[in-house]
């Protein structure tokens, strides 16, 4: 009976990845799927998480998360400025300044990054975690002696960001790709400065995603003081990831997340021909398009853009 | 486009799943059991074909779910597109018509 449940909770679970307005009867096909199966039934589950996935990624109704839409790029800012200053709050609230230098006595206590500079070598996450909470813990103490920072103290924190931010983006680099894609060039393409706009976005993104993972580590650090090396770290990941993933999302031109996804090819009839999935900038810069799969021909996504022509027909 | 073209373009895998359909395996789970595939391949298998016009799925009546008391089953039925695409992949691969023997029971 125990295992049923776990089954359920299973099937349930991966529920949470299908589309809302599918998610009704894809759940009642596997729940009544699941009444037959009598042996292995726990494998049988995992597969549900499959075909969530696929369900997830394959719909062609709109996404839950598009109802909060980052669509403009001055609202993406603007709510990424919004977190930093929300995190910024956090860090240095009424609780203190967890981010301030610790005092000297504390000194002895963060020697991980002192080590690591001389080692001339990034300090890893576990020995940033020996650091950072001290800091942290000690600013928070009510009451404690407040004395100088030692010399040189308060230059570690930028050190110790800046080397996990490069680890966070070597680790980034080897689970997935960083290449944007091609934009390959034509005579309908906007002048050099304004095809640099979109680096611009991109640098504005990531620069505003390390104070709200650093902020966080900050709040995190008198809370659980081993966590908050790795919070760190797992914060600027997955908003690297996250700044990546939504800049190749966006028209290369004016920066808005594009739309009307398209599926184009069968994936079931896939041998040797192209399928993936066709986006359209509703300004009407131009189309993406994104391979269903990695071939030795063409595994990055492709922007092509439109002539002006094409105005008329979008609005 | 040659049958043959269209076979090709067909995966194996949505080759057997055809195949189990047209043989009377009608809903997941037998699909499964006859093919021998997990679950993780059967079921996204068969959302793609029938995205791609191949089969078409309906619910079982409820009332005939609860005279067999049991939930009620998602039949997937092969369409027209679905039997020429298949019959192209059977000249191609001569064995896949005789991979599963004919259910008595679902074909009654």
């Amino acid at each position: 009976m125990m295992l049923r449940g776990l089954h359920v909770a299973i099937i349930q679970t991966a529920a949470l990845l299908v589309p809302a307005p599918e998610r009704a009867e894809w759940l009642a096909e596997w729940r009544a799927e699941l009444w037959y199966v009598d042996r292995r039934a726990t494998a049988f589950c995992l597969g549900s998480i499959c075909d969530a996935f696929w369900m997830n990624r394959n719909t062609r109704a709109p996404r839950a998360h598009r109802w909060f839409s980052l669509e403009s790029p001055v609202k993406c800012v603007m709510f990424l400025a919004a977190l930093t200053a929300l995190s910024f709050l956090l860090a240095f609230g009424p609780s203190g300044d967890n981010l301030a230098p610790p005092p000297r006595d504390a000194a002895s206590q963060s020697v991980a990054l002192a080590a690591a500079e001389r080692d001339s070598s990034p300090p890893s996450p576990a020995d940033l975690e020996s650091s950072l909470p001290n800091r942290m813990a000690h600013s928070s103490t009510a009451g404690a002696p407040k004395t100088e920072p030692p010399p040189g103290g308060d230059q570690d924190l930028p050190f110790a960001c800046f080397s996990v931010g490069l680890v966070s983006l070597a680790v980034l680099s080897s689970v997935r790709p960083l290449r944007l894609g091609e934009y390959p060039v034509n005579r309908y393409a906007p002048a050099a400065p304004f095809r640099l706009l979109r680096w611009v976005f991109l640098a504005l993104k990531m620069a505003l995603v390390v104070p709200i993972a650093l902020c966080g580590a900050g709040a995190l650090g008198p809370i659980v003081p081993p966590l908050a090396g790795w919070v760190l770290f797992l914060g600027l990941f997955f908003g690297f990831r996250w700044a990546l993933m939504d800049q190749r999302e966006r028209c290369p031109v004016c920066l808005r997340l594009l739309s009307n996804p398209t599926c184009i090819g069968d994936p079931s009839q896939s041998f040797l021909g192209w399928y993936g999935t066709e986006l359209l900038c509703s300004r009407g810069h131009g189309f993406l398009y994104i391979p269903g799969t990695s071939t030795s021909w063409g595994g990055a996504q492709r922007w092509q853009y439109l002539d002006p022509a094409w105005d008329t027909l979008l609005p | 486009m040659t049958d043959v073209a269209i076979a090709t373009r067909l995966s194996h895998s949505a080759a057997i799943i055809l195949q189990a359909i047209e043989a009377g395996y009608v809903y997941g789970f037998s699909v499964m059991e006859t093919t021998g595939l997990p679950s993780g391949t059967v079921y996204p298998a068969l959302r793609r074909l029938e995205r791609d016009g191949l089969i078409r799925s309906s619910w079982e009546a409820q009332a005939v779910a609860d005279a067999g008391q049991r939930p009620a089953r998602k039949y997937y039925r092969i369409t027209r597109a679905g039997q020429a695409t298949l019959a192209a992949s059977q000249k191609r691969y001569p064995l896949l018509n005789r991979l599963f023997p004919v259910p008595a029971q679902e074909k009654a």
